[in-house]
């Protein structure tokens, strides 16, 4: 009986102390950031896997290292990639990745021999149509390219779109 | 008893001052409520609609309006419309007795207590009606939940607000105020702080909000009662839901905070912010505690309420005896 009571007015004090916290947070700082107004910081994107990409080449920057094997197609478990090799060269001729279908699991990634694909950093994507989730991969390349030609002599990766984890993968 | 003209017409406008209190209080306490919650959840709650999100729950409200009310299949239609109409208007009798201010009460009753004690098992008659009418197995459970609820719960708020009532000596709520002070240490709660505690777990439970929210405890039943109301059969029970809220913090307010005494100038303002001052922290309560299991429910009220209720109400009578 006594100490059904004492248990009683411990847990009544321990609720006390849970509305302490509530009252704490309430006058904390917020968390939220108002997406158009203001957008998160690049070093809070680091470890947000977006949309795939493709990664430079280690000596020809300006290239792909996709030798269009067809692993990743295989692998997919969405059916999303489409990689058709080019004629001359094993270098792809077309890279169309359906986003709508990509469950991001990371499967392409793994299983890509020379480290082709790299998950971005594109948080602020926006479309209406479903077509335009069908993501033309070597024309993001080429206009990743003529943004920062040469990533060695510009290491400033927070400037570049370039995934960390394919510098990473470099080294 | 006299209903005179002037009476009945004094009631008529009290009836109409009322509803567009409890509809004004149902918006403002919907931003104050998503405000208080995102605030504890480290987020800033509504924010685009309007500066600061303000018109939010205007907004809300005009969605509901323009909405379709949803009939499913097999419900008893007389009933299913009855319910959201029980839940609201009864809410509004409840209203007349509180005195909001020295000269502001809407009907100056000498049984304003007992008005309010017997209309108030109105609320869980609709939830019970609503929940049996709308041929849905959770409204079935929300429904009988409600009851044993509110039949818990309502013998231990009476034990509180009877042992104020034993302090005063009279029903009459403008007498309870009246025999208050205007300074903290003359409430009620100063000499009854165990029956204002019993009155405050009460008050949770009998306006079913959370940790109490076992009616409608949407991880369970959807939304218990109300699951198969759309449009402004929900916004009715919603509307009610509120206005419960504030009629249990205006009676908090009226029978251990002073009512309209305070200092400067006695008034109903002081009413007002000593309610929402109530309502304030339901909400917060709301935001910090997890809801509690339905054996626990009832254990709370049957081992501890009640027989504390007992205990409050037995020493209250000998202490006035004694006094006397
Ligand atoms: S992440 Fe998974 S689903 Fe997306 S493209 Fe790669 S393998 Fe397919
Ligand atoms: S697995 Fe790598 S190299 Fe092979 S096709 Fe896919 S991206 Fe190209």
């Amino acid at each position: 009986m006594f100490r059904a009571i004492w248990d009683n007015i411990k847990g009544i004090y321990s609720l006390l102390v849970g509305m302490a916290v509530t009252w704490d947070f309430f006058f904390s700082p917020r968390y939220t950031i108002h997406y158009p107004r203001k957008v998160v910081e690049r070093e809070n994107l680091e470890n947000y896997r977006g949309p795939l990409e493709l990664t430079r080449g280690k000596k020809e920057q300006d290239q792909t290292r996709c030798i269009s094997c067809q692993l990743c197609v295989k692998a997919c478990p969405g059916h999303c990639l489409k990689v058709t090799k080019g004629k001359e060269s094993k270098s792809p001729e077309s890279w169309l990745y359906d986003f709508s279908l990509c469950c991001l699991c990371g499967a392409c990634v793994e299983v890509c021999p020379t480290g082709a694909l790299a998950f971005s950093h594109k948080v602020y994507m926006v479309t209406t149509t479903r077509e335009a989730l069908i993501l033309d991969l070597l024309k993001d390349l080429k206009e990743r390219v003529a943004e920062t030609p040469l990533l060695v002599e510009a290491p400033d990766s927070t400037a570049s779109q370039e995934p960390s984890a394919a510098v990473v993968k470099e080294a | 008893m006299d209903l005179s003209l002037i009476t009945f017409v004094q009631i008529l406008v009290a009836v109409i001052a009322i509803i567009c209190l409890m509809v004004a209080n149902a918006v403002v306490m919907v931003y104050v409520e998503r405000k208080v919650a995102g605030f504890i959840q480290r987020r800033p709650g509504p924010y685009e609609v309007g500066p600061w999100g303000t018109i939010q729950a205007i907004c809300d409200s005009m969605k509901l309006l323009a909405k379709q009310i949803f009939v499913p299949a097999n419900v008893d239609l007389v009933l299913f419309f009855l319910a959201p109409v029980l839940a609201f208007f009864p809410v509004l009798l409840l209203f007349l007795p509180i005195p909001f201010g020295p000269y502001l009460t809407p009907w100056k009753t000498p049984d304003g207590l007992v008005l309010i004690l017997a209309f108030a098992g109105f609320g869980v008659l609709s939830n019970l009606l609503a929940g049996w009418a709308s041929n849905n197995k959770y409204g079935v459970l929300g429904a009988a939940r409600a009851v044993s609820q509110s039949i818990a719960y309502e013998i231990p708020l009476m034990l509180a607000l009877m042992a104020v009532v034993f302090q005063a000596g009279s029903l009459n709520l403008s007498v309870i105020v009246e025999k208050q002070g205007w300074v903290p240490w003359e409430w009620n709660i100063v000499t009854q702080p165990l029956a204002f505690f019993i009155y405050l777990i009460c008050l949770v439970a009998e306006t079913n909000r959370a940790p109490f929210d076992l009616p409608e405890a949407e991880s369970e039943l959807t939304a218990g009662f109300h699951t198969e109301y759309s449009g402004m059969g929900f916004a009715l029970f919603f509307l009610s839901e509120y206005a419960n809220m504030l009629l249990v913090s205006f009676i908090c307010a009226t029978f251990f905070l002073g009512g309209y005494k305070g200092p400067i100038i006695d008034g109903f303002w002081w009413t007002i912010i000593k309610a929402y001052a109530v309502m304030v922290f339901i909400v917060w309560i709301r935001w910090t505690f997890p809801r509690v299991r339905f054996d626990q429910l009832l254990n709370i009220n049957w081992k501890w309420l009640l027989p504390l209720g007992l205990l409050n109400l037995w020493i209250t009578a000998i202490i006035i005896k004694v006094v006397n």
